[in-house]
């Protein structure tokens, strides 16, 4: 969901452009991250703990937790929350057992 | 050495700090390779959509984005300055080599001065279930919300009263998140007074001897359940309570980023006032290693307006250095922003950042007057609840009850003292004075004053209003500051609050005063009944019904 009115601040958003994650389009606007897009289209789980597998989703937004790590272009450990999104960008995400939490 | 460019000074960091510093030490001709990790310039200044404190020779009354615009434009327009953005300091070897990575390529460099001023990460809290996706840190609500305008959920309990809790539950507010609570552990709220205010008039509660025990939820939070502590922050049996929320938002503290300090093995000190580790530094911002300064919440967590001076005090050290032919006006430079950092200091809330600071050996403010060290009210009652006090409010009334029959008079509703001084900068008729210390509570001179209101829109913690009894021989018309959306409509009915969030009747809106001066703090005359005139501090805008 994105704020369309707000008091205080004005949001220029930039052009529409389209992204992948795990497969499915995206759309995002340029000049954001995949995290805030993946976010802003109801993507709430980033990543998965590697021990117990448990569900993470964004906590500190500005590269310091990495529990948003993940593939962007066939490159790993990709911080998602401070990489901005590009046209027909491949997001895929780590660590998950599809069979295990279905498809997000 | 092949590669390797020598330079005068490389500041780590293009926040408030970092910022300070390049243009400090560039005003006397330092060349400065500016270096930060992400591609635009500001740090945490990006999301701050808050006015600040502090007097306004440092910006204090201006939003902490416009104060980033300033300083952007500032450095962007210095030749001397050159700007590495997406670009990550990874080391700062002992033979004084530091190697940026940059557009992949690694870069070296050998300065002269390095002054590193990478911030601050946020802390964590322990209790069960804290890794569930919707469980945030503040700063990263901010960043989603304020940065990208993605709303980060539609309720949040907020656990943490300090400012950045305060003030991001009401920006949460104002981008249309409903903020279910404000949970503080500790027996009073962390922050300052005006700003639990401000969310008390919009009907948050805020509990303090509260603490979260564990987030419920299978994919992602759906609820809460916090729990109520005791004096010696025990959990007190059967207290526990769910909350239903779609995110829980962490404010517990700031913790300096201190990585590259270490890998340059300068020494640090636990300082628990300051945030944990810091470096040992002395007054000038140099840390035990020659010629590396430290500014800003990576020496020690602070806010942002004392950041900027450090910045400058450490960028000015730098210029006075390198620089042959100024150091007397540098050194002048120097001491002035001295003065002011301990001004903005020596209040009762820098008593923590004193306490912290004598740790490491730097005292400031011995030579205090007394007077300004103390509360000048008990506010005890204010800061467990966000509520003035009867006796609060009774202090900041005219004595003689006729003023008020004079016509509009300003009052103001801050009881704390805090570095602030908007409203006494903004009033044309020298109405408010604080007597001569930033850190005293304005206070109004009625004869003075003519209810103009400006200082309404100006004052940075809403806290001030103005008040005409007798508008009409049954009415009094209130004028508020007003930060949200839908703006009222002259006219219009709305409902009207006490400072406790209660709706006690409605008004009529009368006059709008909400022109770029202004600056989005809007002040909005309301017309209630006479018997409110002492208790109307809020009103909302009804949404429309579509029946």
């Amino acid at each position: 969901m994105r704020i369309e009115q707000h008091p205080i601040l004005e949001f220029k958003r930039g052009k529409v452009v389209t992204f992948f994650y795990n497969g499915k389009e995206i759309t995002a606007y340029e000049g954001e991250t995949i995290a805030a897009a993946l976010y802003a289209s109801g993507i709430y789980t980033f990543s998965y703990s590697k021990k117990l597998n448990r569900p993470r989703g964004i906590f500190c937004a500005i590269g310091h937790c990495s529990s948003c790590l993940m593939e962007v272009d066939g490159v790993a450990n990709v911080r998602t929350c401070v990489t901005l999104v590009k046209e027909g960008m491949k997001v895929k995400s780590q660590n998950m057992d599809v069979t295990k939490h279905g498809q997000y | 050495m092949d590669n390797i460019e020598n330079v005068e000074l490389i500041v780590v960091g293009g926040g408030p700090a970092g910022l300070s510093a390049a243009l400090a030490a560039s005003d006397y001709g330092i060349k400065v390779v500016l270096a930060e990790e992400r591609e635009f310039l500001g740090g945490q200044l990006i999301k701050q959509t808050h006015r600040f404190f502090g007097s306004e020779k440092e910006y204090a009354g201006t939003r902490g984005i416009d104060i980033l615009k300033r300083l952007i434009e500032d450095v962007k327009n210095r030749e001397d300055i050159k700007i590495l953005a997406s670009s990550r300091v990874l080391g700062i070897y002992e033979d004084n080599v530091v190697t940026i990575l940059n557009n992949n390529k690694m870069k070296k460099y050998i300065p002269q001065a390095i002054i590193l001023a990478t911030g601050a990460s946020e802390k964590f809290l322990a209790f069960e279930n804290n890794d569930l996706p919707g469980v945030f840190g503040a700063g990263a609500v901010q960043t989603l919300m304020n940065v990208y305008g993605v709303l980060p959920a539609k309720k949040i309990l907020m656990v943490g009263s300090g400012n950045i809790g305060l003030i991001v539950s009401y920006q949460l507010l104002q981008a249309g998140v409903s903020v279910a609570a404000v949970i503080e552990a500790a027996p009073k709220i962390g922050g300052y007074s005006v700003h639990a205010s401000k969310l008390k008039r919009l009907g948050i509660p805020i509990l303090t001897s509260h603490t979260i025990k564990k987030a419920v939820g299978n994919k992602k939070v759906e609820g809460a359940i916090i729990c109520e502590l005791d004096n010696n922050w025990q959990e007190i049996k059967d207290t526990e309570e769910f909350i239903e929320c779609d995110a829980i938002c962490l404010s517990v503290g700031l913790t300096p980023l201190i990585d590259l300090l270490k890998q340059r093995k300068v020494k640090t000190v636990y300082v628990s006032e300051l945030g944990g580790y810091i470096p040992l530094r002395d007054e000038n911002m140099e840390t035990s290693i020659m010629n590396l300064f430290v500014a800003g919440d990576v020496s020690g967590i602070e806010e942002a307006t004392a950041a900027m001076i450090e910045g400058q005090i450490s960028g000015l050290t730098v210029a006075k250095r390198i620089n042959k032919n100024q150091k007397e006006e540098i050194q002048r430079k120097i001491e002035e922003a001295k003065k002011e950092l301990v001004l903005l200091r020596s209040g009762p809330v820098g008593e923590k950042i004193r306490k912290g600071l004598s740790k490491i050996g730097l005292n400031h403010g011995e030579n205090y007057d007394e007077s300004i060290l103390k509360e000048e009210f008990d506010i005890s009652y204010l800061m467990k609840t966000g509520v003035p006090s009867k006796e609060n409010l009774e202090s900041k009334f005219p004595k003689d009850k006729k003023i008020f029959d004079k016509g509009p008079i300003a009052i103001s509703e801050c009881f704390q003292k805090f570095p602030c001084d908007p409203c006494v900068k903004s009033c044309p008729f020298n109405a408010i004075s604080e007597n001569g210390n930033i850190n005293n509570i304005p206070y109004v001179d009625f004869e003075k004053c003519t209810g103009c209101r400006i200082c309404v829109s100006k004052c940075p913690g809403l806290a001030m209003f103005v008040v005409h009894k007798n508008y009409t021989e049954t009415s009094s018309l209130i004028t508020m500051p007003y930060e949200f959306l839908p703006r009222p409509k002259k006219g219009e009915l709305v409902n009207v609050y006490d400072r406790d969030g209660k709706i006690i009747c409605e008004g009529k809106v009368i006059k709008i005063l909400d022109s770029s001066f202004q600056d989005k703090t809007a002040a909005v005359s309301v017309e209630v009944p006479k018997e409110h005139f002492l208790e109307a501090r809020n009103f909302k805008v009804r949404y429309l019904k579509h029946e």
